[in-house]
């Protein structure tokens, strides 16, 4: 089928997403659309899949103009789309999750399953995967997950695929997997579009590139016209530097020491189980792992945020397992949260009051009545130019800004702290590349400071360049601390739940 | 090759947590058990109860002869194991539902073929009539704190996976039981059968009720305002019947009619919801309050004035053939009026509506993930319509349970805050019809009690008003998840909103 996208223009308000956007999609492509966070990629094709309606601009299905006004007439159209947050229900089960909105009935109204489950194993067998329809979906590793969502899609016998980041949540190895069945789609008959920002899958998997930039389309390319530098290049505009540079580490005294530590999640599985590992001055251990693998309550742990069931962490000698949070950060842990906007920021804040969220009972931003309103916006302002925090001015609300910009205002306060130890998780997620550079050098410039550093990331890129040593996380537990130039297939098949010895032999 | 990474939520975790539950619930049982023994056991060893196990005269438990009570056993028997043994069951697990059905018919009609000579031989068949018992008080304690302690500790030891709560259910029963039993002590006879059958009949509205509830959150709507449907239902049920003088018809479409009112305050909460995207909570409370306003203005304005308009008349009662003449079971579950069948038979339609059928499928993915639903297509909104409305339906339904169902006139205040007890029962019941059934009858079980210790009042050591407050009790414990871990539809009460 071939797909075409004519002028698009769509806007939010002041805020144009798409300009003008012209596409083509050919029958049986792999067609790559990269971007940075905010390029207007999801824009496009939530628009695409009638989640959006454009301003201007027309659809064309096989060279005839098509009204899509809501997924359900994508679908007809034989347009499927695969969300980077999975359309899956968690509770139902596969064949539930699969059969949703085109069930077959017999007799009206009773699902037919009997037909339904062997539609479905037809289906997947003829794309080679391995399936349980009646296995819960939320039970099922992502990699499976992901497989349910292109089924779905492909039992309403979609002819063009959209791809959202599907390998944001996958292992290396899991990543090569899908690739596997990318092909196989393609082979098929099945055109892709395949969105992303990593550059290397790009390369690998992609017929034609469509870079785009700020709500436009900056360039159409094939990987054999160019590199790696030449997309970042486009992706951002500018030369981008690719590689973190830093000097090699002088670890110093042991900061934190992390001995047997339990945790329990909210449904109080035991999601880290008995992890020790210690971080000394002026290293950086970086945690790696696919996520939901126990980083977030290892994190939360880490930070006082939840209470271990078990074990000790002892900073600087004082073992500080059950306190408050308050008697962590005074114990000079700094704390970068994965989910910014909900454990970071108050949105609705200006920046200068989230920049002393935490400090508001140091005498300099209090007086006897409350506040002093006079000294928080100075500090405000001053943070601000210092971390260069792009906004009109320090009294605008945090939740007015871009990721990149909230996330230098946690960083910003952070670090106006005396820490002995950072903790940053997932210190990049769905920021561009300008601003994963600025956050990167504040990193290492920490750590140069003297000062331990933890980063938990679940992209491996970020891992290597930035870890000085680097723990790879599994199942709630921590498979080996190895060395940043460990390959990274030994470092994929720890990620998933190989042992060292097994990875070396 | 691809390496697919374990699960995480492993099934070992999961039997963890159950484990520590076990403990917990057997330490529960075994304070039960104790108590059974100092209190029940502690009453005068030379008093004896009195339980009257039924008050119907023929039994489908005719007496027969020694060889024939030996040949039902042996036939009774063999269908039992055939229908419960595990390679039926292995095999049954793929096959239909309707087989599985089978299954459970066989497995009863054996059972009932092995408790036939039992009973017999027990002696319950006395004359014609179903014979009354006389049991020791102190000596039951015993027997009861007994069993709960070795249960207790069997739990706590061998830590039970799947069927932890059943016991301790099951302990709770006992222990209610040996309540009634220690009670009745001395005079009056003890109407076991009467209570239980009291408790199935003013269940009926926290059956239709708790559905009602469970329909609506499903799909993501929190419908506070079932007291208000309850009262809307009540009122006009009555008033219907009245004006036709009780005639048959009339009490047909007086139901229907209850429904409707139900329906149409289940639409106002949904425009309000679901259109204007106001705060669920807060509609339903409105309702509620327009609606306790409204009856009380009908009820002194026009009711008191024209008393005609507010008759008693109550629905028929309905005996089924054989199955209403099995001891105690029969006069308890088949042997109620019209209404009482009807819940039963809305807790098996919604069962099999919400879980079999396309429109189950897609209410109960609006009620967790509506973006998802969107994006197959799905009309979220009019999903969410659909079932408050017919879940306001069932509800006004359950507002006659209050004045039809006992055939008594409408009384300013007579829902007395039920409609909020089944929001509380359906979260006891996991927001499933059936699951909602056991709780109300369990709720059921405490009102009528409650309403039989009045009979006993002089050997009531405790104030009556604790045992009438026990509902309510049990409702605190309930919504604040005393009875472990429960789950609520993930979008429940959260408001959807195309972009």
């Amino acid at each position: 089928m071939k797909l075409e996208l004519r002028g698009i223009t769509k806007r939010f308000g002041s805020m144009t997403a798409n300009s003008n956007v012209n596409l083509v999609v050919k029958p049986g492509e792999i067609h790559c659309l990269l971007g940075e966070n905010g390029a207007g990629k999801s824009t496009l094709m939530n628009i695409l899949y009638g989640m959006l309606t454009p301003d201007e601009g027309q659809i064309l299905v096989n060279d005839e103009i098509v009204t899509i006004r809501d997924p359900k007439d994508a679908v007809a159209h034989g347009i499927g789309m695969v969300h980077q947050h999975f359309m899956l229900i968690p509770v139902f089960d596969v064949a539930d999750n699969v059969i949703l909105g085109s069930e077959p009935v017999k007799p009206w109204p009773v699902i037919d399953y009997k037909t339904a489950i062997a539609e479905l194993l037809v289906l997947a067998e003829k794309y080679g995967f391995e399936i349980d329809p009646r296995a819960t979906v939320e039970n099922l590793p992502i990699g499976t997950q992901q497989r349910v969502e292109i089924l779905k899609a492909l039992s309403h016998d979609a002819s063009v695929l959209i791809l959202d980041e599907p390998t944001a949540v996958l292992t290396p190895q899991e990543t090569d997997a899908f690739m596997v069945i990318l092909r196989s789609l393609k082979e098929s008959g099945k055109s892709i579009i395949f969105i992303t920002h990593k550059l290397r899958e790009v390369l690998e998997i992609a017929d034609v590139i469509t870079v785009m930039r700020l709500g436009e389309i900056v360039g159409v390319t094939t990987p054999s016209e160019t590199d790696e530098r030449g997309l970042a290049t486009m992706m951002v505009g500018r030369e981008v530097n690719l590689v973190v540079d830093k000097n090699p580490a002088t670890p110093g005294d042991v900061v934190l020491d992390v001995k047997d530590l339990f945790v329990e999640d909210e449904r109080g599985l035991t999601s880290v189980k008995g992890i020790s590992f210690e971080v000394r001055a002026g290293e950086i251990l970086a945690v790696a792992g696919v996520q939901g693998n126990g980083q977030t309550e290892l994190v939360e742990a880490l930070t006082g945020m939840r209470r271990p069931s078990g074990g000790e962490v002892i900073l600087n000698n004082v073992n500080l397992h059950g306190e408050s949070v308050r008697k962590f950060l005074d114990a000079g842990i700094g704390h970068v949260p994965e989910d910014r906007q909900r454990f970071g920021l108050v949105l609705s804040l200006s920046i200068s009051d989230n920049l002393v969220l935490d400090q508001l009972d140091d005498p300099k931003f209090h007086n006897r009545f409350g506040r002093n309103l006079k000294a928080i916006k100075l500090n405000g302002e001053q943070l601000r130019k210092e971390f260069d925090i792009r906004s009109q001015s320090a009294e605008e609300p945090v939740g007015a800004l871009s990721g990149g910009n909230q996330q230098k205002v946690v960083m910003a306060r952070e670090l106006s702290r005396e820490l002995k130890i950072l903790i940053c998780s997932q210190p990049t997620r769905g920021l561009d590349v300008g601003s994963i550079e600025f956050m990167h050098r504040q990193i290492v410039a920490i750590r140069d400071s003297g000062v331990a550093v933890i980063i938990v990331s679940s992209e491996l890129d970020e891992v290597v360049a930035l870890g000085d040593r680097i723990a790879v996380l599994f199942d709630g537990e921590i498979q080996d601390i190895v060395p940043p130039s460990t390959s990274r297939e030994d470092l994929g098949l720890l990620m998933a739940g190989a042992h060292s010895r097994e990875v070396s032999a | 090759m691809a390496t697919v990474s374990k699960e995480i939520v492993t099934l070992s975790n999961i039997r963890v947590v159950s484990r520590a539950r076990s403990l917990a619930y057997g330490i529960a049982l075994m304070v039960l058990g104790a108590i059974e023994i100092l209190w029940y056991g502690g009453a005068s060893s030379k008093l004896n109860t009195i339980v009257q196990l039924g008050y119907n005269t023929a039994t489908v438990m005719p007496a027969v002869g020694a060889v024939w009570r030996i040949a039902l056993l042996l036939i009774g028997g063999g269908i039992t194991y055939l229908a419960i043994k595990p390679q039926t069951l292995a095999s049954f697990a793929k096959a239909i539902t309707t087989v599985r059905g089978l299954r459970s018919v066989a497995a009863i009609v054996g059972a009932y073929l092995v408790i036939w000579p039992v009973l017999l031989w027990a002696g319950v068949n006395h004359g014609g009539q179903l014979r009354t018992f006389s049991l020791p008080v102190a000596t039951t304690g015993y027997v009861l704190g007994a069993v709960s302690i070795a249960t207790g500790v069997l739990m706590a030891w061998r830590r039970v996976d799947r069927s932890a709560s059943g016991l301790l259910y099951g302990g709770l029963i006992v222990f209610m039981l040996g309540f009634l039993i220690w009670v009745a002590r001395g005079s009056l006879p003890l109407q076991l059968t009467g209570i239980l059958a009291s408790a199935v009949a003013v269940s009926t509205f926290l059956i239709f009720g708790s559905v009602s509830g469970t329909l609506c959150e499903r799909a993501g709507v929190v419908n506070i305002a079932i007291e208000g449907q309850f009262m809307a239902g009540a009122l006009s049920s009555v008033v219907f019947v009245s004006v036709f003088h009780g005639s048959g018809m009339s009490k047909t479409l007086a139901l229907l009619l209850a429904g409707l009112f139900g329906a149409l305050f289940g639409w106002v909460l949904a425009v309000m919801a679901l259109r204007y995207q106001a705060n669920q909570v807060i509609v339903g409370v409105v309702i509620v309050a327009f609606c306790t306003a409204m009856s009380q203005f009908l009820m002194t304005q026009v009711l008191d004035v024209h008393q005609n308009l507010n008759g008693s008349f109550g629905l028929p009662v309905w005996s089924v053939p054989v199955l209403s003449k099995i001891p105690v079971l029969g006069p308890v579950l088949f042997d109620q009026n019209v209404l009482v069948f009807f819940a039963f038979a809305v807790v098996i339609i919604s069962s099999f509506v919400l879980f079999r059928t396309r429109w189950g499928l897609r209410v109960r993915s609006v009620g967790e993930k509506p973006i998802a639903s969107e994006t197959v297509g799905i009309d979220v909104i009019r999903m969410r319509y659909s079932a408050v409305i017919i879940g306001g339906f069932v509800a006004g339904i359950g507002g006659a349970g209050f004045t039809l169902g006992p055939g008594s006139s409408f009384n300013y205040g007579m829902t007395s805050g039920y409609g909020y007890i089944a929001l509380a029962i359906m979260i006891f019941g996991r927001w499933r019809p059936y699951g909602a059934l056991m709780a109300s009858l369990l709720f059921g079980f405490t009102i009528a009690l409650s309403a039989n210790l009045n009979l006993y009042l002089g050997q009531l050591v405790i104030p009556q008003q604790f045992i009438s407050a026990l509902p309510y009790v049990i409702t605190i414990l309930v919504v604040s998840g005393v009875v472990g871990r429960i789950r609520p539809p993930a979008a429940d009460g959260v408001p959807f909103q195309r972009n």
